[in-house]
């Protein structure tokens, strides 16, 4: 499955919920359009691992609004205790979705750590998320995301992708570009 | 007569709990801090408060963001070697991304009977020119009355929208 096959099928069940992407996820999210793909949305540029405490963050300060956080694998495995923390904190409407190549992408493609062996669904089991799906087939994955997202948080959705282009660009921006903006939309301040 | 040679003293849990209690935040996000043992224990008890364990320095600076982002306030309550361990998000989520964040940080294993400039531990001595080389405002509390600096370093996180630290210099009493 493609990356951004993977991505089209994530952002039809955005809805009116928020999105938290990082790294390579970013382009591909914004590829989606104008739509609501990047309405309520927050990139995580440059801190490798803290998109998912990001939007556990967003989670608890917004317990009635979907959180779905498009991770990487190299990235969840740079501040992987944040799966304890997400499961501790237990936000019902935290959905971790992890892209995972199995490689660091735009280094070179090294492989990550385990690639051959990590099982993040597994893990987030271990650490106490109420679900955790694999999938590695696109029509299988758009066939239960439904189910996936009608259950309560947190859960982990991990999604085997191909490595991508990385000619593809992040679109430009700076770190702090949405964050602002996004607060205004939710708090008007 | 005693005559006291240290360079700070322990300040009461109560003072520190009461202070916090003015910022208006209803997050506490801590990675446990030996130093202030007392006022976490203090403040757990606290309905006012939802108190928030992480598995790092890292992860609590990223919460405060998607906290922050999402309209609640949070006190990040650390130490300073969990701040050295932090240092990328510091620089690319709260200062990169201009997120307020307030953090009251134990000055960890501080030798209250020498000058900070003198301490032997490098988690005491270097912190405070490690955050003046980043630009990190940096506030201490050396005793009691020192205290009120809380309040003021919270207000201008939110006002200058980028990280503030307050060093707590002797274990909390």
């Amino acid at each position: 499955m493609e990356r951004i096959e993977a991505i089209e099928a994530l952002a039809a069940h955005k809805g009116q919920g928020l999105s938290v992407a990082t790294m390579r996820a970013i382009p591909d999210w914004y590829a989606q359009g104008e739509g609501i793909a990047p309405h309520m949305h927050l990139d995580n540029r440059g801190c490798m691992g803290g998109a998912a405490p990001m939007a556990l963050g967003l989670a608890l300060a917004q317990p009635d609004k979907q959180v779905m956080c498009i991770d990487g694998d190299g990235s969840l495995l740079m501040q992987l205790g944040v799966l304890a923390s997400i499961a501790g904190c237990a936000p019902e409407n935290f959905f971790h979705i992890v892209l995972v190549n199995g490689v660091y992408e735009t280094s070179g493609q090294q492989p990550i750590p385990g690639a051959d062996s990590v099982d993040f669904a597994a893990m987030a089991l271990g650490a106490g998320y109420k679900a955790g799906y694999n999938f590695d087939d696109l029509g299988v994955l758009r066939e239960r995301l439904p189910g996936c997202f009608n259950q309560k948080g947190p859960v982990m959705i991990a999604i085997k992708v191909a490595p991508g282009d990385i000619s593809v660009g992040v679109p430009p921006g700076r770190p702090g570009d949405h964050i602002g903006e996004l607060r205004k939309t939710l708090v008007g301040a | 007569m005693t005559t006291s040679t240290a360079y700070c003293e322990s300040v009461p849990a109560s003072v520190l709990h009461a202070e916090i209690s003015k910022l208006g935040v209803e997050h506490l996000l801590i990675v446990p801090d030996t130093h202030q043992k007392t006022l976490l224990r203090s403040l757990k008890d606290d309905a006012a408060f939802k108190m928030h364990t992480f598995s790092t320095e890292d992860e609590a600076l990223c919460v405060n963001a998607g906290l922050w982002t999402g309209g609640a306030e949070a006190l990040v309550i650390i130490q300073n070697v969990g701040l050295f361990a932090a240092m990328n998000s510091l620089r690319g989520v709260c200062m990169d991304m201009h997120v307020p964040t307030c953090m009251l940080v134990g000055q960890y294993s501080r030798n209250v009977n020498l000058p900070v400039d003198e301490d032997p531990s490098s988690g005491c001595r270097l912190i405070q020119g490690m955050l003046a080389s980043i630009g990190v405002p940096c506030y201490v509390i050396d005793r009691e009355d020192d205290v009120g600096v809380l309040s003021k370093a919270f207000a201008q996180s939110r006002e200058q929208r980028g990280p503030v630290v307050v060093l707590v210099s002797a274990p909390t009493a």
